[in-house]
């Protein structure tokens, strides 16, 4: 079947990226979301794509061309015009049933279901709908569309056209495709967020300031973002519902740090409340003062 | 005998079908927006109406059939069938090293045309789809490969060898290559003819000035020396594309701007040149603000017209002399202020322009006076003719 249009299922972080990367590389998209701030998510994509060409990545008509492919709806019977379906909500075991239930029943039969779900079980998730060889765990990694690489993963009964067409899909959007055992957390969120924890301690423990943290991250390693920015633009919240979904699979080691559960409590979220571990401009740089290491 | 000519883009394709007994094109046409609902296809046969119509073209095949439709039909076609097709010539932008000429197509070809996609990731996978395509519809009908590189071919080592480490060229063949091969080839063999010269005994340096752009050093009808180089993105200041600048320098704004291999790509191809300097690429544009005092196109236009004659400077050096210089492509057939600029500013040559010849347009023209010492042409490049000559003349 030829993908045209692809619908995807939730406007976060790794829903707009997907969006944005997908309508990039040529797809149409349908880019849906319940959630309030869902109608934000054009003009948080648009800022992404601003962002892009003020480094000269892409020009103003590509911009304009990558914003006209995508459409927002909250309207789940767009799902029908999908040639492909990208699940891409927050992990929440109940809500996301739900909704894969839905797209089950409003999708055409020959569509394929990719799930870019941390902490799920592909297998579990595909006992909900009634095309389970059809469901592809695909985990992409944010900022979606300049990360190279994605973590695919089978559930029991998903069948090998299923993964060729989730492989042919993320080759499409330029990632270099893993294929991992199913697992949840999979490869790069267990290894994030026992990262990002581990920072929180030496912060919590008063060791050192976040920037320094950061800075002794970024450059012994060659990283772009410290794991705390890297949490920052996560979301704080997300970062703790990963932790404590892989908590209860895999024990204390995933016990959250209790700075990262303070924040999280006092509305501390990262870029989205432009205050996290460290803080954010209103164009979600980091403020390069230290007002990000100070607790309120 | 008939030469269908097929130049496929990723989104689009252009075709001209020849009657190669006199050269004469019977029919030719377009198709845009490939992959989409509403592509749009234009054909018009020679002495016929002009047809345009929109409809759903999802991949090379179709809209190759759909020409071949137009070029069958009762009203509109040329053809009482695809069989008087003869033979299919088509434009590959790289060759690499592997094709110095014309090829005819077959598995081994195609092979080789596929792993030189890294070399023209934006080009060669559409002309390869494109000889995919032809080759399904019309199985029993020979393909040829013209490729934009090979009139370059003959560019000696110490003219296409980079000054880098040597086994970066033996480990992955970075060299100059040149573009717009064939262009240069039809104009510097055009010029020959009408200087009613052997192309053999001249020195011809040529111009080819588009939104893409590049300068040719011709000696004996070889191309001895081009401008572009392992991609087209060296040598002359283009529409979108910086041209020349010091390797150096990226590194530092790469640093002070914390930009990423793709995004200095970006900027070096679609954000420099005319556009970096002037915000527009077009040269109509450029001209217009230079006829409105605009200082950034002045300075644009400036820039554009000095790159150009310390091309032709190196390049009278390199031949040791020169006896014509040709202009072609949009930017060359279309601009006499830029003509005018650049022969004056090259007295020692011994070139005077007649200005009434120099304004003449859409023909081959010799703008020069007849006592220039070197010959100066306006020559409307045909490269799909040259792609149907060699396509003849492989399957003769």
């Amino acid at each position: 079947m030829d993908i045209r249009r692809v619908a995807v299922l939730g406007a976060g972080r790794l829903g707009r990226g997907i969006a944005e990367n997908a309508a990039s590389k040529g797809y149409d998209v349908i880019l849906f979301s319940h959630g309030a701030g869902g109608k934000e998510a054009l003009a948080r994509i648009e800022k992404s794509l601003d962002r892009k060409l003020a480094k000269w990545g892409i020009t103003d008509a590509e911009k304009r061309l990558i914003l006209n492919r995508i459409e927002y709806t909250q309207d789940l019977r767009e799902l029908s015009k999908a040639d492909l379906l990208v699940e891409a909500t927050l992990d929440h075991l109940d809500v996301k049933y739900e909704l894969l239930r839905t797209a089950d029943q409003l999708c055409r039969r020959d569509v394929y279901f990719l799930s870019a779900t941390s902490t799920l079980k592909v297998s579990d998730l595909a006992k909900e709908i009634n095309r389970s060889d059809m469901l592809v765990g695909l985990h992409f990694i944010p900022p979606v569309p300049d990360v190279a690489v994605a973590e695919l993963v089978r559930g029991v009964r998903t069948s090998d056209e299923a993964v060729e067409v989730a492989k042919a899909f993320a080759a499409r959007l330029g990632k270099q495709v893993v294929e991992i055992e199913e697992s949840q957390g999979l490869v790069n969120p267990r290894a994030l967020v026992a990262m990002i924890n581990e920072a929180a301690y030496l912060l919590d423990e008063g060791v050192c300031e976040a920037k320094d943290a950061e800075l002794i991250f970024r450059e012994s390693w060659g990283m772009k973002q410290g794991p705390l920015e890297m949490a920052d633009r996560l979301g704080l919240d997300l970062v703790l519902n990963w932790m404590e979904q892989l908590q209860m699979v895999f024990g204390p080691r995933y016990a959250p740090c209790p700075l990262l559960r303070r924040y999280v409590r006092q509305g501390r979220l990262g870029v989205k409340s432009r205050l996290g571990f460290l803080a954010y401009t209103e164009d979600d740089a980091v403020v390069t003062e230290d007002e990000g290491d100070k607790e309120d | 005998m008939n030469i269908f000519v097929l130049n496929c883009g990723s989104s689009s394709l252009k075709y001209k079908l020849y009657a190669m007994e006199n050269e004469k094109v019977l029919a030719e046409g377009k198709v845009e927006r490939i992959g989409q609902d509403n592509a749009v296809i234009t054909h018009q046969s020679t002495g016929k109406e002009k047809v345009s119509k929109t409809m759903p073209i999802l991949e090379h095949t179709i809209a190759i059939q759909e020409c071949l439709n137009l070029l069958t039909h009762s009203e509109h076609g040329v053809l009482k069938s695809v069989n008087e097709i003869d033979a299919v010539g088509h434009r590959v932008v790289h060759g690499g090293e592997s094709f110095s000429d014309s090829v005819l197509i077959n598995e081994r070809t195609k092979e080789i045309l596929d792993s030189l996609a890294e070399l023209a990731p934006l080009h060669n996978p559409a002309n390869v789809m494109g000889i995919r395509a032809a080759e399904k519809i019309m199985p029993k009908t020979p393909q040829v490969a013209v490729f934009d590189t090979a009139f370059h071919s003959t560019i000696p080592p110490h003219a296409h060898l980079y000054a880098v480490p040597y086994t970066i060229y033996q480990r992955y063949k970075v060299r100059r290559y040149g573009f717009h091969g064939t262009s240069h080839k039809y104009v510097s063999q055009r010029a020959a003819e009408l200087m009613g010269r052997n192309i053999e005994d001249l020195k011809i340096i040529s111009c080819h000035l588009g939104n893409g752009a590049s300068i040719t050093a011709i000696e004996g009808g070889k191309s001895i020396d081009t401008s572009m180089g392992f991609t087209p993105l060296e040598g002359l200041m283009m529409g979108t594309r910086s041209g020349n600048i010091d390797p150096g320098a990226l590194f530092y704004i790469m640093r002070k701007e914390d930009l990423n291999l793709q995004q200095i790509d970006s900027m070096l191809n679609k954000h420099s040149g005319l556009l970096g300097i002037a915000g527009v690429s077009d040269m109509r544009d450029i001209e217009k603000g230079v006829e409105e005092d605009d200082k950034m196109c002045k300075m644009a236009f400036d820039m554009y017209e000095y790159r150009i004659r310390k091309y032709i400077g190196s390049y009278v050096a390199a031949m040791n002399g020169v006896d014509a210089i040709v202009f072609t492509a949009g930017i060359g057939e279309n601009t006499p202020a830029l003509r005018t600029r650049l022969i004056s500013k090259l007295p020692y040559l011994g070139i005077t322009i007649d200005e009434e010849k120099n304004k003449l347009r859409g023909q081959d023209v010799e703008i020069s006076t007849p006592d220039s010492r070197v010959k100066v042409f306006v020559i409307p490049t045909d490269e799909e003719l040259v792609i149907a000559r060699d396509t003849a003349e492989i399957v003769s």
